[in-house]
């Protein structure tokens, strides 16, 4: 069925203002977001010191602690946002509600700007902890972006399908892990680079080519995925 | 009658391949001992894996977006199915004899290759399909979902084609079609590995169709049963084990 653009619009609003809505009564997303990221981040700098300040002692392997600590930190908070509507019975008025496309959006919004929240919370605090010097701030800031969108638009979709399943929280590591492994990879490569202050090279042009196939997948599959 | 004969056939070619492989093929230069006749079984595992991930994510697309023939229909759901289990048992397979072959050649089992990750990551996307489908109790959204992670598989899986032989290092050898288009094997090799690559190719689409059949037979034991989860794998086994048990002991 055909919908003017400003009901799909004023939809996908609904979803993502909702999503805010509720998140902020109880601050489960948030709280687990931020805690477990700085949790991590504790860990990775008590046992490692100020890395960035020692060139040559394993400054290498800083880009990838830094997106497995926003990675992990997604995968405890992002799938919940489909969890908690079908643990508390409100998928059913959800489909009622929202054409799945505008849903999708909705949902996606809502996953990103928690995700921005949680990388302009983490990044800074990394950076300073680790005594990290950035060469290219725009390349990091770029592919913080970038990367966060991917990983927003992966994990959306993933949570969608594992919602609908039996043992949600271990399974949304095991699906997600085989979808969102070429985005870290990119997006470890472009933040070594940004570090480094090496040029991006084709990288950031790949992981935007991510985040397209990714989201039109994601628009794709997911009223099939949504809809029984 | 005419399948008798194709599987014959398949046979017969599988055989005379293996003959090929250590009788007919010469030794490639640079490789120790007989360790280069690995070739002409590995390669055509991993293609054949590949292959296998193709027609998954074919039927999943026809499950999903089909005409009005195909969409929704169970025999798409079983067959993206059956090929993701021959997909995970290829690529076992290809990964086992890469090992073997890469403990003689390069004096380590697993060197994190660039095609070695490739293959590991395949291996784990068929395990999380497999996990998914072993998570969802009713068929129908058991397919559903499935179809669209092997959709979503689909979609991701060409970026590891891009993304991973750049940040790695690899000692592999040179794939038989090299860069810049040229043949870089003595043609008896090249001979023997095309006929083992169609031959597996073969093997492939047999295996597929019996375990298609075998999962449709299932399905139809626990219909008939009255079983609430037709297509899942355990108890479709465990029907058909029971139905031929009941037909045994009927006829006795």
């Amino acid at each position: 069925m055909w919908r003017p653009a400003s009901t799909w619009a004023r939809e996908a609003g609904a979803v993502f203002a909702k999503e805010w809505r509720s998140e902020l009564r109880t601050r489960y997303a948030l709280n687990t977001l931020a805690l477990f990221a700085i949790n991590t981040l504790v860990v990775v700098s008590a046992s490692l010191g100020p890395l960035g300040a020692a060139p040559g002692r394993g400054g290498e392997a800083l880009p990838v602690l830094l997106w497995l600590i926003l990675l992990f930190a997604a995968a405890a908070g992002l799938p919940r946002s489909f969890v908690h509507e079908e643990e508390t019975q409100t998928a059913t008025a959800l489909r009622l509600a929202a054409t799945p496309s505008a849903l999708f959006c909705g949902k996606l919004a809502y996953s990103l700007t928690l995700l921005g929240t949680l990388e302009a919370l983490v990044t800074p605090l990394y950076l300073t902890v680790m005594s990290l010097d950035v060469a290219r701030p725009g390349l990091l800031v770029a592919t913080l972006a970038a990367g966060g969108f991917g990983l927003a638009a992966g994990s959306t979709l993933v949570a969608a399908i594992i919602a609908q399943a039996h043992g949600k929280a271990t399974l949304f590591a095991v699906l997600s892990f085989p979808v969102l492994l070429p985005l870290l990879l990119l997006a470890v490569e472009l933040t070594r680079g940004a570090f480094s202050g090496g040029p991006p090279g084709v990288a950031l042009m790949q992981l935007l080519l991510y985040d397209g196939a990714v989201l039109t997948a994601g628009l794709m599959l997911f009223p099939s995925v949504w809809n029984p | 009658m005419k399948r008798t004969a194709a599987t014959w056939f398949l046979w017969l070619w599988i055989a005379a391949v293996i003959v090929g492989a250590f009788l007919y093929a010469p030794l490639a230069a640079k490789f120790i001992g007989q360790s280069s006749r690995i070739l002409f079984f590995h390669v055509p595992m991993a293609w054949a894996s590949f292959v296998a991930f193709l027609t998954a994510g074919v039927w999943s697309l026809l499950y999903l977006f089909g005409g009005k023939r195909q969409a929704r229909q169970p025999r798409c759901d079983r067959a993206a199915r059956a090929a993701i289990e021959l997909g995970l048992l290829f690529g076992v397979l290809a990964t086992i004899t890469g090992a073997i072959w890469a403990r003689i050649m390069w004096g380590s089992w697993w060197n994190w290759d660039p095609r070695q990750t490739s293959i590991v990551m395949a291996l784990v996307f068929n395990g999380a399909y497999l996990a998914l489908r072993d998570s969802v109790e009713d068929a129908e959204k058991r397919a559903r979902l499935a179809a669209a992670y092997a959709t979503l598989g689909l979609v991701v899986t060409p970026f590891f084609f891009f993304v991973v032989p750049r940040i790695t290092f690899s000692l592999h050898p040179e794939p038989v079609i090299n860069a810049s288009g040229q043949r870089d094997m003595e043609t008896r090799m090249f001979q023997v590995l095309l006929a083992s690559g169609a031959g597996f190719t073969a093997l492939f689409f047999w295996l597929h169709d019996l375990r298609t059949r075998l999962l449709a037979l299932a399905d139809r034991v626990l219909e008939a049963h009255g079983a609430s989860a037709p297509g899942d794998a355990g108890a479709a086994g465990a029907a058909v084990g029971a139905a031929a048990a009941s037909a045994r002991t009927s006829t006795q």
